[in-house]
């Protein structure tokens, strides 16, 4: 009968469901039971599991129906055991009776049926967790027990107390994951465990039962620690003692092992000098396991020994003792109010400013306690602190900050002389700005680095353009040309006579020729020094006042250097050819043992050559200008110049025949051979030669039939004109040909060619007349034999010495200071 | 030789200015007639700061050499704790703490500095003495010692050059000789101090010399409380 009813409900609401499927809902899923559960055989409770909703409020109903009769029953209790759940007490339950039980659930669509349970109460029987676990350590007799204590679990129905309970219980080390036992208790609520391990965790839980059914759930875990054995605790440690502010103090202890007994720390101290002890004074101010001494209980200069003192109901331990100068222990606590600031003065570069306070408690006011600071900063994402040593200043001023960066600073103080140093303070971040002259900096290096680029350009383009525009803007040099040398003459040492000949005016040497204003250079004859005139002509009022060093190189300079000093005269005559140049390149290895001799002869005349090369180079380039005829003069180099001087020289001095040969066409006896100031730096490779812009120029002019001294023979006699000229420092000689300028192709020809290499006589007002020895023959010689024949000669005669003393310049030196003919003093007087 | 290179650790450049100025600061009289503007040119408050200096010097030279001998004679036991020790000055009442030290009279202050450093000279050049028959102390350690007790000479000359001036000036009242004669007299230390160990003598010494750059300190920021304190 009750199935034809279901049915035909469900034939009733077959309709409508399909209907109502489309919209998502539905009659609600089927409901589970899912345990039934008696705790005691005299109550039970069921519970279940609801299925889907179907989308609709849904109600549970259960019914049940007992074995022995027909009748459904509904639940009687559905809140006592919570949702979804129903409970039968005792009136409703019959431990002998088998429940068919079933949860309906209903919405407004339909309802849905579990399916049915059958219970049996007395097999559902399981009791709850037995409660209020309790473990507790005991040692009597020197053994340690484990006692443990619990209650029955509680019930709903609290009348019905009289249940019996077996209970069950297990234990293991707390670090095990094995429980170790399980050990049947029986019927107590309490057990006492022995043979544990002392100074160990111990884990413990219990469960119970009733006379049938199943076991309970274990307890929830208890643990306790089981004592070492009768110990006393562990020696506590003092960790640190410190005072924040030299006023008061406070000292720190770790505790030892307290071997899971009760302990008491006692911190005790007597004072340097005192037997009394005392406790501490306040364990509480500071925290837990500190001792606190404030300002009445702490004493300076004086040793506090103290020792923490643990106490348990076995026995007692001290810690060591530790002793404390209050004054050494002072560490402060860290500045404080850090600020950072950026100074932007006006057309200076940004610096920060860091201020800040002593901590507050320490009184630096009263000089009882000096701080000394020390900063540290590192950029943000920087590695290594850079530490600064402050003093007692509470501010500091950093320059020199790299701009854009962030940097980070922190400052720690310490007492001066005692303590140690406080925490750093906490970071403070400082961003520098960025510097605006950085890109100002940055537009200078690129202009630069442009204008730099234009001028390597412009260089470029000039040595591509080559030699051309060299000459455009330097024009070469003429120099003067010397006809011939008579080596025979410096063979035979007849040194006076090549020197006069030559006029080398180097001796002795001098330089500062800044006042000397005379148009013309005077040169004398001496009653005894009949040859010498020449020697000295270039100096005459400078000697008594130059340093020998001075001397030394203008004398050298200065007469050689008068090639170079034609150089303006040298323009007049552009029409300078080509092949003359090159010709006299090729003269330089032709006429070398020539030119050696001659400047061997200049170098030697000067009495004090320099030693440099450079120097001698400068004196070498002497006989080139003295040289009475139109042979290249260019082998003014010292063996020692390089190649490059070499031509330098040679394209200065080319033109030194030009000249005379203009002159000469002019007529020009007495022509003034000028020097353009800064003339010769222009040349800069022909610097060092010419660093002196004033120079005199000694003209050698030929003589010419008409010339006004009368008693000379005309024809056979060249003479030599030695100016000075006004502004010109350096002498220079420059010779004066006879011979009509055709000559001036044949120069090159040393056969042709004449010396003037004898001075026959001088005649007043500046006239010098060298006579052409007839002796004279060109013998090439190469720079060895010369070398070889001058160290060779030093050994003999002085004379000869100072003819080929260019190999040894101080040898040179020396050996015509001894000459008397080189003497410089002797010839003072006559040019004063 | 060794004086030198003891002297070069110590600054001698810095010790020997301190030297001279505490001299001429020390020493006026003999060019300038004491009330001479030259004689007053050096403010309390600049000689507070030398014998300030002159007193840290000190203090940090005590405390290399009480290193160096603890260094080279490793007490048995923890050296600080040694009952036996009892410094020279240790029957000496001194402020022991920053209370006291400021309520004390200025007189009686400036009465125990001076107590003090005298107290030292005499153990002090006893202990340079047995220093210098101690064969295997290096030669730093026993200029050090020397310089030392030369310091404290200085450093108190220095000091009662300041009290004088203060006298003069009124800051502190006249009463201190009258302390001064009563008591110094109390101190027989050298029995004591022979009783000690090196070591221990020179802990003494440090902690006193530190004791008295400290009661200095609060002397000049009493008397003068706004000079930079």
């Amino acid at each position: 009968m009750k199935q034809k009813f279901m049915s035909s409900i469900q034939i009733i609401l077959l309709l409508p469901l399909t209907a109502m499927e489309l919209t998502g809902q539905s009659y609600p899923g089927k409901p589970k039971i899912i345990r039934c559960r008696s705790l005691e055989k005299e109550t039970f409770s069921c519970w279940w599991k609801p299925g889907s909703d179907g989308g609709l409020p849904t109600n549970y109903t259960l019914f049940y129906s007992k074995d022995s009769e027909e009748k459904i029953y509904e639940c009687p209790d559905y809140r006592t055991s919570g949702p979804n759940s129903c409970y039968f007490n005792k009136n409703h339950t019959n431990p002998w009776t088998t429940y068919n039980i079933t949860v309906t659930a209903t919405n407004e669509i339909g309802s849905n049926s579990s399916d049915p349970q059958y219970v049996d109460v007395t097999s559902i029987v399981q009791p709850g967790s037995p409660v209020n676990l309790t473990l507790e350590a005991k040692t009597s007799a020197s053994i340690t027990y484990l006692w443990a204590k619990w209650s029955p679990p509680p019930l709903a129905d609290a009348s019905s107390n009289s249940h019996v309970y077996h209970y069950e219980l297990r234990l293991k080390p707390e670090e095990k994951e094995e429980w170790q036992e399980t050990i049947p208790v029986g019927m107590q609520t309490q057990y006492k465990v022995s043979r544990l391990n002392p100074g160990i965790r111990y884990v413990v839980q219990v469960r119970c039962m009733l006379d049938l059914g199943e076991w309970s759930e274990w307890s929830a875990e208890k643990h306790i620690q089981i004592p070492s054995e009768e110990l006393p605790p562990e020696k506590p440690t003092i960790t640190k003692c410190r005072s924040p502010e030299k006023e008061t103090f406070t000292c720190w202890w770790k505790p030892g092992s307290d071997g899971g007994r009760p302990t008491n720390y006692t911190l005790l101290y007597s004072k340097e000098g005192e037997e009394q002890v005392y406790e501490c004074p306040d364990y509480r101010t500071a925290g837990p396991n500190s001792c606190y001494f404030d300002k009445k209980h702490t004493s300076f200069w004086t040793i506090y020994n103290i020792t923490v003192r643990a106490t348990n109901e076995i026995g007692s331990n001290s810690s060591d003792p530790h002793y404390v100068d209050v004054t050494y222990i002072v560490q402060p606590d860290p500045p404080v109010n850090v600020t950072l600031e950026l100074k932007k003065p006006m057309n200076r570069k940004p610096y920060l400013v860091l201020t800040w306070s002593p901590p507050p408690l320490a009184d630096v006011r009263s000089g009882w306690l000096t701080l000394e600071y020390e900063l540290r900063l590192k950029p943000e994402e920087g590695e290594e602190w850079e530490t600064i040593f402050v003093g007692q200043q509470t501010q500091y001023k950093m320059f020199s900050l790299n701009p854009g960066k962030k940097y980070i600073v922190q400052i720690h103080c310490k007492p001066d002389h005692h303590g140690s140093w406080s925490e750093w303070s906490s970071e403070n971040y400082i961003q520098i700005p960025n510097d605006f002259r950085v890109k100002d900096m940055i537009v200078w290096i690129i202009v630069g680095v442009l204008s730099s680029l234009i001028c390597l350009i412009m260089s470029w383009t000039m040595i591509l353009k080559g030699y051309r525009m060299i000459a455009f803007i330097l024009p070469p040099v003429p120099g003067p040309k010397i006809k011939g040398i008579d080596t025979h003459l410096l063979e035979t040492g007849k040194s006076e006579e090549l020197l006069s000949a030559l006029g080398c005016h180097g001796f002795p040497p001098t330089s500062d020729c800044e006042e000397l204003l005379i148009e013309y250079l005077e040169v004398e004859d001496s009653e005894d020094q009949q040859l010498m005139p020449s020697h000295s002509n270039g100096n005459p009022s400078k000697k008594g006042k130059t340093t020998p060093k001075e001397t030394d190189s203008d004398s050298g300079r200065g007469s050689c250097d008068s090639p170079s000093l034609l150089s303006e005269k040298c323009r007049e005559s552009r029409a300078l050819p080509s092949t003359l140049q090159t010709q006299d390149v090729r003269d330089v290895q032709e006429n070398k043992a020539v030119k050696r001799s001659w400047e061997t002869e200049c170098v030697a005349s000067e009495r004090k050559t320099l030693l440099s090369n450079s120097e001698s180079t400068k004196s070498s380039t002497w006989p080139a200008a003295q040289l009475p005829d139109n042979q290249p003069p260019m082998f003014a180099y010292h063996s020692t110049v390089d190649a490059r001087k070499i031509t330098l020289i040679t394209t200065n001095v080319n033109v030194a025949p030009v000249l005379v040969e203009n002159e000469e066409k002019h007529q020009s006896r007495y022509s003034v051979t000028e020097t353009v100031p800064g003339d010769m730096e222009e040349q800069g490779e022909m610097e060092n030669l010419h660093s002196k812009t004033e120079e005199t120029a000694v003209q050698v002019k030929q003589n010419r039939p008409n010339e006004k001294s009368p008693f000379l023979n005309g024809t056979l006699m060249d003479y030599v004109e030695v100016h000075k000229v006004k502004q010109d420092e350096e002498p220079a000689v420059l010779l004066k040909h006879k011979e009509n300028s055709g000559k001036t192709e044949n120069y090159t020809i040393p056969g042709t060619s004449k010396e003037y290499t004898k001075v026959s006589t001088v005649v007043d007002h500046n006239i010098l007349v060298l006579m052409p020895d007839s002796r004279v023959q060109h013998t090439p010689m190469s720079q060895e034999p010369a070398k070889e024949a001058s160290q060779n000669l030093q050994q003999g005669q002085a004379e000869k010495n100072m003819s080929y003393c260019l190999t040894a310049p101080s040898d040179c030196k020396r050996e015509t200071s001894g000459s008397e003919y080189m003497d410089p003093s002797s010839f003072m007087p006559s040019f004063k | 030789m060794a004086l030198a290179r003891a002297a070069g650790q110590a600054g001698p450049g810095a010790a020997l200015a301190l030297l001279w100025l505490l001299v001429r600061a020390a020493a006026p009289p003999a060019v300038c007639a004491p009330g001479d503007s030259g004689y007053l040119r050096l403010s309390v408050a600049d000689l507070f700061d030398r014998v300030i200096r002159h007193s840290g010097r000190i203090h940090s030279l005590s405390t290399a050499l009480c290193a160096e001998l603890e260094n080279r004679f490793p007490a048995r036991d923890n050296e600080l704790g040694k009952p036996a020790r009892r410094c020279p000055t240790a029957g000496m009442l001194t402020p022991n703490g920053k209370e006291y030290a400021q309520k004390i009279p200025r007189e009686e202050l400036t009465y125990v500095i001076l107590k003090l450093l005298h107290a030292w000279k005499e153990p002090l050049s006893h202990f340079n003495q047995h220093m210098e028959h101690h064969q295997e102390l290096p030669d730093d350690s026993l200029s050090k010692a020397k310089q030392i007790s030369k310091m404290v000479h200085e450093l108190e000359t220095g000091i009662e050059k300041v009290t004088e001036k203060m006298q003069s000036m009124g800051i502190i009242s006249n009463s201190l000789h009258g302390m001064a004669s009563s008591e110094a007299a109390g101190f027989s230390s050298t029995n004591e101090a022979n009783m000690m160990s090196d070591s221990d003598f020179i802990h003494c010494f440090k902690r006193d010399s530190n004791k008295v750059q400290c009661y200095l300190k609060i002397l000049k920021c009493r008397i003068m409380p706004e000079n930079s304190c």
